[in-house]
């Protein structure tokens, strides 16, 4: 009871701050804002260096067809920026981290490019760690933009002797010319030769290989593409209103606002001089930390949801595919709720054991900007960001948030992300209570 | 006085901040309708012997008793209140913590005893008298039967100093008993029965005001 008192005086004194209020709400919103920045400037081109050592011309024929080696490059490299280099300044700047990799054209690369024999090869250089693994994607994506470039040039070419071989006719290979008579010209030999048991076997058998080689184009396409992939028309939603975004959003949002929030509160008590006069039976120190911990659930409560229903409008209003999930609304409140008491039982443990209110907010501001950026490195490029940040309710907000929302069965997520962010309630309300009388000295 | 007299007792309460020992093992008794000046220089342990009275600050060690049924006001040095609230807004939180049955009448009569704005400004933003005033108004919700003053009228001027006296006064009449702590020789001889003198975290002295007057040894103020 004199626990909810605390909190409706909490709510006045917040009311009474406009100021505050308004940048401890449009604080967050910039930094997310500026999250999403690094998140489009992490998606840009890596820096790659392409060493020629085969010094490439600058045009090369592959199976009768020219290649504008710089050209097809540019036209292939979507993911990263090639820049030409030499063998040793690439090695420098790959140690110095200015390059990602670096992709080499060994001597005899245009060679066997040429002759079709064997597959001419490219070296790949990453720097460890980090964002290699996805570097290392994106090579395998420009090599394999650069093999469909060069397959249709193979296919063709190798169909050029599959119509030798059917029609007959002048051909060259490995630079030997040659003339040959082909299936046409054998049958015809065949026919002005007398029947006998062997020839028919003879006459059959170029007969059954005509047919056969007549389907080569189709079956040598088919090969070299066992699976294609048609990209449809674009038809999700854009990136800055996906599900993933909207969550996110909504976790920073209450991350930075709740735990400056109850830290401060809990602080101010003892800057005010009153945690003193409280602790003296009015308001026992367990009670004080549940009405911060309550006030970061409810203020985390009204900014989420008035950010869900800002991003629900936007999105009805630009009739966004998908539209906004009105009806998951009191499941995200729920996750509100608690992911504003985690936090908020974090504030609480930073307002303890920092004491001064001024010091309290300064150290939360301090702390959250790394909680938010653990939960958003990607747990298969640094497992130990990953369980670091399963101690922290920011990431279980997340994914709480995200399930809540777009998760055609969410429950099993909700569920256990609750029972996280419960859990991590308690552990940093309950530190905060056996270190709380800190506050009294 | 006899432990059983007494309305608030502190039996060998101690307070240690880390190795530093802020009051050594004390005891005091405070009787009915009794006037307890605490003297002594700065550090000398006054207000964390106040605060332990108050329930304010845990003792290391040693134990505080009332009498059943007492209830405790005290005034820290400096004020106790929500500065972004008004005077009405503090005295009637805190009436509601105290659980008094009309918060809102006991905030108005306080109000009006004190001459304090209802519904002024933010109470941070009150002269320091009637901060100071505010402080003690709340210390007197829920009628309390002890007060608990620490250095009450160092940032007070003179008229706003008697009005406080007269308050106390009024308490004491009623059987309520005062303990304050003070460095100001004139407050002592004008409204103490009783001194305990404390240097360094230890008692040193605990009689009448004339025995404490006629012991150069533990005159603090010489």
């Amino acid at each position: 009871m004199n626990a909810l008192l605390l909190l409706r005086k909490d709510l006045r004194v917040l009311r009474r701050s406009p100021f505050l209020l308004l940048v401890l709400l449009a604080y967050p919103l910039v930094i997310a804002g500026l999250v999403g920045l690094v998140a489009g400037y992490a998606n840009s081109k890596p820096r790659v260096a392409l060493v020629d050592e085969d010094h490439l011309p600058s045009v090369l024929v592959v199976g009768g067809h020219r290649f504008r080696v710089d050209r097809t490059i540019d036209r292939v490299s979507h993911d990263v920026k090639l820049v030409r280099l030499s063998p040793e300044e690439a090695a420098r700047q790959l140690r110095t981290g200015k390059v990602v990799a670096t992709v080499t054209v060994p001597r005899g690369f245009a060679a066997d490019l040429r002759a079709m024999i064997r597959s001419p090869r490219l070296v790949l250089q990453t720097t460890q760690g980090g964002i290699s693994p996805r570097v290392t994607q994106q090579v395998q994506a420009l090599v394999y933009s650069l093999n469909r470039e060069l397959q249709t040039a193979y296919i063709e070419s190798n169909l050029r002797y599959v119509q030798l071989i059917l029609h007959g006719g002048d051909g060259s290979f490995l630079g030997r010319n040659f003339r040959i008579l082909g299936l046409d010209g054998t049958e015809q030999v065949l026919r002005q030769l007398p029947r006998g048991r062997q020839l028919d076997e003879i006459r059959r058998f170029v007969g059954d290989a005509r047919l056969a080689l007549a389907q080569t184009n189709g079956a040598l396409r088919a090969t070299a593409n066992p699976i294609e992939l048609v990209q449809a028309p674009d038809r999700g939603r854009t990136w800055a209103l996906s599900a993933q975004v909207q969550a996110y959003a909504l976790a920073l949002t209450i991350s930075f606002l709740t735990l400056v929030l109850a830290a401060g509160a809990l602080a101010a008590e003892r800057d005010e001089n009153v945690i003193g006069c409280l602790a003296r039976g009015l308001v026992g120190l367990g009670e004080l930390i549940s009405a911060k911990v309550m006030l970061a659930a409810v203020v985390a409560l009204f900014v989420g949801f008035a950010v869900a229903v800002a991003f629900g409008l936007i999105i009805q209003v630009g009739d966004v595919t998908g539209g906004e999930p009105w009806s998951r609304l009191p499941l995200l409140c729920a996750g509100l709720l608690l992911a504003g008491a985690s936090l908020g039982g974090l504030g609480t443990l930073l307002g303890s054991l920092a004491r001064e209110a001024r010091t309290a907010s300064l150290v939360s501001l301090l702390v959250a900007l790394p909680i938010v950026f653990l939960g958003l490195v990607p747990r298969e490029i640094v497992p130990a960001a990953g369980y670091l940040s399963d101690a922290l309710p920011f990431a279980h907000a997340v994914r709480f948030f995200g399930a809540a929302l777009y998760d055609a069965s969410p429950w099993r997520t909700v569920a256990r992300e609750a029972a996280w962010l419960a859990a991590l309630a308690a552990i940093f309300a309950g530190a905060t209570r056996a270190g709380a009388r800190r506050l009294l000295a | 006085m006899t432990p059983a007299q007494a309305v608030l007792s502190a039996r060998g309460v101690a307070r240690r901040f880390g190795a530093q020992i802020a009051l050594a093992p004390t005891d005091l008794d405070v009787g009915d309708a009794e006037t307890v000046a605490l003297v002594g220089p700065n550090g000398a342990g006054k207000s964390t012997l106040l605060a332990i009275l108050a329930g304010a600050l845990e003792p290391s060690e040693g134990l505080v008793e009332r009498r059943e049924g007492t209830r405790v006001g005290w005034v820290p040095q400096r004020p106790a209140h929500y500065a972004r609230l008004t005077a009405r807004e503090n005295l009637e939180l805190f009436a509601r913590l105290e659980g008094e049955p009309r918060p809102a009448d006991a905030a108005a009569r306080l109000l009006a005893s004190f001459e304090l704005p209802a519904d002024g400004p933010a109470s941070g933003s009150l002269s320091v008298g009637n901060r100071q005033r505010l402080n003690l108004a709340i210390a007197l919700l829920g009628d309390p039967r002890v007060l608990l003053l620490d250095e009450p009228t160092a940032s007070l001027d003179p008229g706003q100093r008697r009005r406080l006296w007269e308050r106390v006064e009024a308490l004491r009449e009623l059987g309520g008993s005062v303990v304050f702590a003070t460095q100001n020789v004139d407050e002592l001889e004008r409204h103490a029965d009783r001194v305990v003198a404390l240097r360094d975290g230890t008692l040193v002295f605990d009689g009448s005001v004339a025995d404490y007057e006629r012991e150069p040894a533990v005159d603090l103020f010489a």
